[in-house]
């Protein structure tokens, strides 16, 4: 699977792209998430602080403006004396004139007031009915030990007291202002408590207070005393029994304890208050009421500070969701656009490596660099075609081996060449050349070319390498431009194999009607100079050197169908030939005899052997007359001997004449009546022997071609003996 | 034959009208009218101090002693003594020393069960005011509250001789709260905690346990008239039993006992805290328990009795100390 995956470009761009991005994303979503929070928090901070602050003021002047109340009553009562109507009357005004006070009492001291009255403590207070009086001190009701009173007595200073239900008074949950009023005296100054005055606040009034203040969501503000007891709350079971310490230790959170602590002793904060107060994580601002010594809280549910970031946050995933979707489905799709070329490509490649050079790649259409990849791989398969078009060209004309060393070596086009011990070998048809007049052009081509086409077949299997054709003569050796270690002994194989081929080519030949042909081939080993002879412009690979000229010379001497080798190259190959015959020759030029051998068969590796020719002489019965012309290089002289044809075979014929002839001397013989002057036919050879008979001369011809009509004579000859 | 086995003898149809006529003729069956009517006044409003007598009554333990029991409503303006002497209720709970006082001053009363085998008062003092020891106290404001609570305070001052200025107390926190005394005396179980949850922190405070100040004076007990002891031995045994009884429940079942001490203290509008009970009951399980050993639960021991008995005497608050086996009347 990861291979799979790994061989993929599209996956990997996909990935690398997808991956990146991701990561880029994720690092900017997260930041600004996370610094839009802050921002948020530090907001809502300032906005907490604010509103906390802003609310506990609202409170502590409405609670400055209550104890003003009672202040002033003390104060005036300290300074004159009341008779108990205008106190009570005071005292109901106070309480009908003042919104928020509840009740109002003026409670005296022991037989202060009244000498005959220990209790004396009138109370007006607020109901539905309207407005009740009541005297609140009783066998039941000691009010003296009441906090309310009692309190103030001690510190002789008005305090607010805690939240209580007072049971003896207005029977409501309330805090009450208590001023103490005192004697005094212009001297002494402050003496003894006569009595404390005290303006009521119901709870009730003050929740509604509270409550009516909009906190976004569901935030909410509550009040805790001095002591961390709830004043006010949502929670209505909280007030007057629970506390910030008494929930702290219930729901066994210290920080929740802390945070009492610091509300009831610090002027104001802003705090994380966590889940358990509220069920929902939340932050709480502060402010401390300072007349009461209250503090006043506004809490805020986080979820609903952050609900906004946090929507947009959530909205910003989604598109980065998409986003990348939109990116993976893109990077594949260029990588496909990419990579389809590129296995086209490769699939081609592959192709082209397998040798098919016929590339279409059509199908890539663009314009970019993969396109033009493609254009380029197709220039290159077709260069390459064009290169085995010319190599398969220079082929025809040159051996392959030579083709390669010119187009791959470096040093293949180098002009100039080296000494190299090389077998030659040098053929030619005969009697060919006295077709070229007898045969039209195109036929005379494909029946040369038929022949040279086996013969150029056969060289180039014996790895020859073919220096020139002229003609219906080759000329090739063996041993260059790639050394070959046995080029005696596989020239002269190929050779005998070149002459058994002759076989099947006069098969075809006579199938067609043309005249037989016969070839002869010699054989040669020596040292010559090989390598790039001509100039820059016009150049062939070949040899040059004596040597070259030498096999030229012997070859002259063969007869058809006869492989003659020189004697450098039978001492070469001496133990693998199977020699019918030794010639002794003599050539212009060189002193003494010249020893060149008849060679019939190879063993060995190549095992090349020549059919015996069934070629036995037949007596003639009727003697053919003939007209034996000398020819001398090739001309003929004009002067012609009269012969008779007595013994004629397939290649051969004996005549006898009056003079004798050098033996190989090329003769052209007409077959025909001395007294007709009618060319019966024409046969042309070469004399093999030359013996003396009495006083006639016996001559044996090998023909080395026959006209057909000749043929036909000799066949008919040989019919009627 | 209980109520169980009647209904199991009602099943058998053919016995049922026998049954009827037993039922109706017979006063050995257990039905509602032949409990003993008795009532029970605990010294304070209801809480955690007295969940013991709530237990008791919510599981049937008294009713299993035979004896169907009316839970007063205790508080202030409700001395436990009198209302025991003039009738209005058969049991109460009161100090020792109370006891002792009373004993000596000739009320009849007899002490069924020492419930609470230890002494709980402290004085909590704010360490700002430079109160870290007992001897600190010298010369500094006190809160005292009245009555029989000013006895181990003030024995305490002149044990070490400390000359304070005392403060009369007459309601709870409030006065130490906002600085009008120095130093208060509180009940371990009680203020001590309402302190703490007032917003002061344990390391801000400087407690002095009376306990280890050599006046370690047992607390409540379970009391009632001589005459209706002698009346009825049994069944004082079996109110006390059952009591106690309720406080080892009450000690086994933390949770359930809260659930009940909450609705007695909201029927009676106390405006308390299930923190604040739990921390009561807690210290309640300390103090009756205080010896670890169950065996020893509500047993008064001759030598609190001698020690106790002996402060009284010594500070003339009696004059002769009653006879043990006369006072206490519960398990020895």
């Amino acid at each position: 699977m990861i291979r799979w995956l790994r061989s993929r470009m599209s996956v990997k761009l996909a990935a690398l792209v997808l991956g990146g991005t991701t990561i880029v994303f994720a690092l900017v979503l997260g930041y600004s998430y996370y610094s839009s929070r802050e921002i948020i928090l530090a907001e809502a901070e300032k906005n907490a602080r604010n509103l906390s602050f802003s609310v506990a003021r609202r409170i502590e002047q409405e609670f400055r403006a209550i104890a003003k109340v009672p202040e002033n009553l003390a104060a005036f009562l300290e300074i004159g004396r009341l008779d108990k109507d205008t106190l009570l009357q005071l005292l109901r005004r106070t309480v009908e004139d003042n919104r928020e006070i509840f009740g109002s009492t003026v409670s005296f001291e022991p037989f202060c007031l009244d000498e005959g009255q220990r209790y004396f403590a009138p109370y007006y207070f607020k109901t539905n009915e309207g407005l009740a009086y009541e005297q609140i001190g009783s066998d039941t009701y000691d009010y003296f030990v009441k906090d309310w009173y009692y309190l103030p007595k001690v510190l002789k200073a008005p305090l607010w007291t805690e939240p209580y239900f007072d049971e003896g008074g207005g029977r409501i949950v309330m805090v009450t202002y208590s001023c103490p009023f005192f004697e005094r005296d212009p001297v002494a100054g402050r003496g003894r408590l006569r009595g404390v005055v005290t303006a009521d606040v119901s709870l009730e009034w003050l929740a509604k207070l509270v409550g009516s203040i909009q906190i976004a969501g569901s935030g909410y503000c509550f009040i805790v005393s001095e002591t961390g007891a709830f004043v006010t709350h949502p929670r209505k079971d909280l007030i007057m029994s629970e506390s910030m310490f008494s929930l702290a230790e219930e729901l066994h959170d210290v920080n929740l304890r802390t945070i009492g602590i610091a509300m009831t002793r610090e002027e104001s904060g802003f705090v994380d208050v966590g889940s358990t107060m509220t069920g929902q994580d939340a932050f709480l601002a502060y402010a401390r009421i300072p007349s009461t010594g209250w503090s006043l809280a506004a809490v805020f549910p986080k979820t609903e500070l952050l609900a906004e970031v946090n929507e947009l946050h959530r909205t910003n995933v989604l598109l980065a969701a998409v986003a990348l979707l939109l990116l993976l489905t893109v990077s594949l799709l260029v990588a496909r656009s990419i990579a389809r070329p590129l296995r086209t490509m490769a699939l081609a490649t592959k192709r082209v490596a397998q040798g098919e050079l016929d590339i279409n790649l059509s199908s890539v259409r663009s314009q970019d660099e993969v396109g033009q990849l493609a254009a380029a791989f197709v220039r290159m398969t077709e260069g390459l075609k064009e290169r085995d078009r010319i190599r398969n060209t220079f082929g025809r004309y040159l051996t392959r081996e030579v083709v390669n060393r010119l187009l791959e070596s470096k040093d293949g086009l180098r002009l100039g060449g080296e000494n190299r011990e090389i077998t030659m070998i040098m053929s030619d048809l005969r009697g060919f050349t006295a077709l070229t007049t007898s045969l039209p052009p195109e036929k005379l081509l494909a029946y040369l070319n038929r022949y040279l086409g086996k013969m150029v077949d056969i060289l180039i299997d014996y790895q020859g390498i073919i220096d020139e054709i002229i003609g219906d003569g080759i000329l090739a050796f063996f041993g260059a431009p790639e050394p070959l270690e046995d080029h005696p002994a596989r020239a002269v194989a190929c050779a005998l194999q070149m002459q058994a081929a002759m076989d099947e080519i006069n098969a075809l030949n006579e199938a067609d009607g043309l005249p037989r042909l016969d070839m002869g081939i010699a054989v040669n080993t020596g040292y010559v100079v090989v390598g790039n002879i001509g100039s820059e412009k016009r150049a062939k690979y070949g040899a040059v050197g004596s040597q070259v000229n030498f096999t030229g010379r012997m070859e002259s001497f063969t007869v058809g169908g006869q492989v003659l080798i020189s004697s450098t190259t039978y001492e070469r190959v001496a133990g693998l030939l199977d020699v019918r015959n030794v010639l002794e020759v003599e050539m212009k030029g060189i002193p003494g005899k010249v020893a060149l051998y008849d060679v019939r068969g190879i063993k060995g590796e190549y095992n090349v052997t020549l059919a015996d020719t069934a070629d036995t002489l037949i007596v003639l019965k009727q003697a053919v007359t003939a007209q034996v012309y000398l020819l001398d290089q090739k001309v003929v002289s004009s002067a012609g001997v009269a012969a008779r044809i007595t013994e004629v075979s397939l290649t051969t014929a004996v005549l006898v004449l009056p003079e004798p002839v050098a033996r190989w001397t090329d003769v052209r013989i007409i077959v025909g009546d001395d007294r007709t002057e009618q060319v019966r036919g024409e046969a042309y050879g070469k004399v093999i022997s030359m013996t003396k008979a009495e006083d006639r001369y016996q001559m044996v011809v090998r023909f080395t071609s026959a006209s057909p009509e000749a043929q036909k004579i000799f066949r008919e000859a040989v019919h009627s003996s | 034959m209980n109520l169980h086995q009647v209904e199991r003898i009602l099943c058998k149809p053919l016995i049922v009208l026998i049954c009827l006529v037993f039922f109706l003729t017979c006063d050995g069956i257990g039905t509602e009218t032949s409990l003993k009517q008795v009532s029970l006044l605990p010294q304070w409003i209801p809480q955690a101090q007295f969940a013991g007598y709530m237990v008791a009554v919510e599981k049937g333990f008294y009713r299993d002693a035979g004896l169907n029991l009316t839970l007063v409503e205790g508080g202030p303006g409700k001395p436990p003594f009198d209302l025991v002497a003039s009738g209005n209720v058969t049991f109460c709970t009161e100090w020792l020393s109370n006891g002792i006082k009373k004993r000596s001053a000739g009320l009849q009363v007899v002490n069924l069960a020492q419930v609470i085998q230890k002494s709980s008062m402290m004085l909590v003092a704010k360490k700002k005011s430079g109160i870290n020891s007992l001897k600190d106290l010298e010369g500094k404001k006190v809160g005292l509250w009245v009555d029989h609570f000013f006895l181990q305070p003030m024995v305490l001052f002149r044990k070490n001789n400390l000359k304070v200025d005392v403060i009369l107390n007459y309601s709870s926190v409030g006065l130490f709260l906002k600085g009008g005394v120095d130093a208060m005396s509180a009940m371990w179980y009680n203020e001590y905690h309402t302190i703490l949850n007032s917003g002061l922190n344990k390391d801000e405070l400087t407690a002095i346990f009376c306990s280890e100040e050599g006046l370690n004076f047992p607390e409540d007990g379970l009391y009632c008239m001589e005459q209706t002891f002698r009346d009825d031995p049994e069944m004082c045994r079996a109110f006390a039993a059952a009591s106690l009884r309720g406080w080892l429940y009450a000690f086994e079942h933390e949770q359930e006992t809260l659930e009940i001490v909450m609705k007695y203290a909201q029927a009676a509008h106390t405006g308390t805290n299930k923190a604040h009970q739990r921390w009561m009951l807690a210290r309640m399980k300390d103090l009756i328990l205080s010896s670890g050993d169950t065996e020893r639960v509500g047993k008064l021991r001759p030598a609190d009795y001698e020690l106790v008995g002996g402060v009284l005497k010594e500070f003339r608050l009696i004059d002769n100390l009653p006879n043990f086996d006369d006072f206490y009347r519960g398990q020895k």
